[in-house]
């Protein structure tokens, strides 16, 4: 069944995935630099009436706690990456990668930059993550 | 027009006369200015055929219209002749703060003519230039040289210099110039050719300012491109982690060359060397060019260990893969103590370190032994061989005169199959950037006028997807592992590119703005209309032109239009190589090549160059 994204469904599946997957297992074993938040910015077109985040605890290959938040208490992350529906959707499928987004200036990072470039490949293994997850975008 | 100070300094150094010059203002329209300008000099005035460490092959120093002015990225200036490396076109461009002191001392460019008898250097102060004896410079490092110069000369403004180490006096044919110790004119071995003419240094100091044209409309121009630089994200890359913050993502991308480019993805490698690690442990603070807000360059200190180093400038991406992952050495701090002997001696470090790499191999292979070097063993992983192995090149001793002379020649005089492990375009050793993972630059590297290169074009960053310039036809997402429609992405990031070089405009400030915004820099700075977009790419068209005609009677063909056989055989099962058949067909094609590789004659009549035909 698909989710819709995003959505508290969605965001639990995707927990799933992060911590079923071996490759962010690996890849983000060291990685104790706090959480991420992905905030999607807001789209009444695609009925997303205000930005909202989704928060990722993430701690040494695992993701330990996953929710949406609003904007707020998103920016307390000290890794927050903002974009558009769209862009996130791309990333969703696999057609972005993330970091080249933001170099691309697609997505807007706030934090470490040499922390997000240290862990490149933990960035792709949850991108890898997100992809497996049944997705049903609200503009479809 | 301005831009210009309408005057280019001609040194006769077998004479120590000098006179001065201008370009024909059809020619600053034409080719702008920097190489493209150069090379329009080197064909019209001289013989190129001549042996390029003869005194006939001159050294050009160029400034381009951009040089000298407070807009973001324009420090670069460019040395050019033929190369003693290649034997073809020869330009090696480099940042710093020479460029700008020249022009505001009133000069657009220096031609060094013939060569001394002994050692000299060049003073310029303003309109005041000497050429003084060097003989007590001669033998000195570029950082003591660079100190002695600047103390000998101190009164006033800070002195600007230029000048050649060890390698350029002994005609390393990779030897560089460096300016002010960090800066590095590298590629081509411009340096030897200075060597050859016994010059040892270049000092300025310029009084002057470098007016635009349209100064309100420069203004506010640079106001919006510089917050527009510093919002990006690849220049705050470079300012946090330098040019080494690429080294992480390029081994995802598969980017990153490892074990002279036959071997592949190694995390463990760019963990260790790439610039978070550079930033953590060893960077000390960060240094820009003249006039730059992203200011990538590094100074970096070991504070102790095998590798101490004094405070001092820290290495490039290049520098980390060239004596990092290309002889599999995960010791950053062996890389910069690699960079330090480079620097000093005026080496390369993109040749010099492919030069070492290559001999790795050749001893893993058996194809030379300890009898050969000296007793050293040149184990993957160790960088004290390295090491020594730079000494050996920068004095020529023992192998290092046979790694001196390129990798090319090198494999000439090992013989026994050691072409194999050969990754050159024309004799210029590859830049590290591997084409298995992005096509489109494997296109670069066989058809640059220079030999193999990643700065001539802005390939780097389209195809790679940080830059997308939609003003200039490109589309976007080009996949990296493929040779489709990657012709037509070239021909256009080169069309963009030689105007960046020739404006003297830095390539990595030209990845963070527009194509728009770059014809917007010239237009304020010259006040000339043509330099829109399309305008742009025309030169573009008519640079590398101009410099393939020369490469062309230098006896350049369609067959030195390649890629050497290690970049076309897969590093993997599931690995890939580019398909440069289908590549250099569409390209030859779209920029009017005949199947010898030369301009066709009704190309060059559309261009405006009928003077070349």
């Amino acid at each position: 069944m698909p989710y819709k994204f995003p959505s508290e469904d969605w965001i639990k599946e995707y927990q799933k995935a992060i911590n079923t997957s071996e490759d962010y297992k690996q890849s983000g074993a060291t990685w104790t630099a706090g959480s991420v938040c992905l905030v999607v910015t807001a789209n009444p077109s695609v009925g997303i009436e205000k930005d909202v985040g989704i928060w990722l605890g993430l701690h040494k290959g695992v993701c330990e706690e996953i929710k949406l938040v609003p904007l707020e208490e998103a920016q307390k992350a000290p890794f927050v990456i903002m974009g558009d529906y769209s862009r996130w959707k791309q990333v969703v499928l696999g057609e972005l990668d993330p970091v080249q987004g933001m170099m691309q200036g697609k997505l807007k990072l706030k934090g470490d930059l040499p922390t997000i470039v240290r862990y490149v490949r933990a960035s792709q293994d949850l991108v890898q993550c997100a992809s497996k997850v049944d997705t049903q975008f609200m503009d479809e | 027009m301005e831009g210009y100070k309408n005057k280019i300094l001609e040194v006769d150094l077998s004479n120590f006369k000098m006179d001065v010059i201008d370009i024909l203002d059809e020619d600053k329209k034409r080719f702008i200015g920097g190489s493209g300008v150069a090379a329009k000099l080197f064909l019209d005035r001289f013989n190129i055929s001549a042996d390029p460490l003869s005194p006939d092959n001159p050294l050009i120093v160029m400034n381009g219209p951009l040089t000298g002015t407070t807009l973001p990225g324009t420090s670069r200036f460019v040395a050019c002749g033929k190369s003693p490396l290649t034997g073809i076109w020869g330009e090696s461009a480099c940042g710093g703060n020479f460029g700008a002191e020249l022009k505001m001392a009133g000069w657009d460019g220096i031609i060094f003519k013939s060569a001394s008898e002994k050692p000299c250097y060049l003073l310029i102060e303003d309109s005041r230039c000497k050429l003084l004896d060097g003989s007590d410079l001669w033998g000195k490092d570029i950082y003591q040289v660079t100190d002695i110069l600047k103390a000998r000369h101190k009164d006033g403004k800070q002195m600007k210099v230029f000048a050649i180490g060890r390698a350029g006096e002994n005609r390393v044919r990779f030897a560089g110039i460096g300016n002010d110790k960090a800066h590095f004119a590298g590629r081509t071995g411009m340096g030897a050719l200075m060597g050859s003419k016994k010059l040892k240094a270049i000092v300025v100091r310029g009084s002057g300012v470098c007016e635009p044209a349209m100064i309100d409309e420069y203004n506010t121009l640079r106001r919006t491109l510089i917050a527009k630089v510093s919002d990006s994200v690849p220049a705050q890359a470079l300012r946090q982690m330098g040019t080494d913050s690429g080294m992480d993502l390029g081994m995802m991308t598969n980017d990153v060359p490892i074990k002279n480019w036959a071997y592949p993805q190694d995390f463990d490698l760019s963990s260790n060397l790439g610039g978070p690690t550079l930033t953590e442990k060893y960077l000390t603070k960060v240094h820009s060019c003249y006039a730059c807000p992203v200011a990538c360059k590094r100074v970096v200190r070991v504070a102790d260990g095998p590798y101490r180093t004094e405070e001092g400038p820290g290495p490039e991406y290049e520098t980390c893969c060239t004596f990092g992952t290309m002889i599999m050495n995960k010791d950053l701090a062996g890389v910069i103590k690699a960079n330090e002997l480079c620097n000093r001696a005026g080496i390369d470090t993109i040749s010099g370190g492919a030069a070492i790499a290559f001999a790795y191999e050749c001893y893993e292979k058996g194809t030379i032994t300890k009898q050969d070097t000296d007793g050293l063993e040149l184990r993957w992983g160790d960088i004290d061989a390295a090491l020594k192995l730079i000494e050996m090149i920068t004095e020529r001793k023992g192998i290092g005169a046979i790694l001196a002379e390129g990798t090319r020649e090198a494999a000439k005089l090992f013989g026994k199959g050691t072409d194999e492990f050969l990754v050159e375009v024309k004799g210029l050793e590859a830049p590290m950037h591997d084409p298995r993972g992005w096509h489109g630059m494997g296109l670069g590297y066989a058809v640059s006028t220079r030999g193999a290169c990643h700065l001539q074009h802005m390939t780097l960053y389209i195809e790679q997807g940080m830059s997308a310039y939609p003003e200039t036809g490109l589309k976007a997402n080009f996949k990296g592992p493929k040779s489709e429609e990657k012709a037509e992405m070239y021909l256009i990031s080169e069309d963009l590119g030689g105007p960046c070089n020739s404006a003297c405009l830095c390539l990595f400030v030209l990845g963070c703005l527009s194509a728009t915004d770059f014809s917007e820099m010239l237009r304020v700075t010259t006040g000339h209309k043509d330099f829109d977009v399309q305008g742009l790419l025309k030169s573009g068209q008519r640079i590398n032109l101009l410099k393939r005609t020369i490469n062309s009677i230098l006896g350049m063909k369609r067959e030195d239009d390649r890629l050497p056989k290690r970049i076309l055989t897969p590093l993997s099962p599931k690995g890939n190589a580019p398909d440069i058949d289908l590549m250099l067909k569409e390209y030859y094609a779209l920029r009017g090549l005949d199947e010898t590789g030369r301009p066709k004659r009704e190309t060059l009549e559309a261009a405006g160059l009928k003077d070349l035909i």
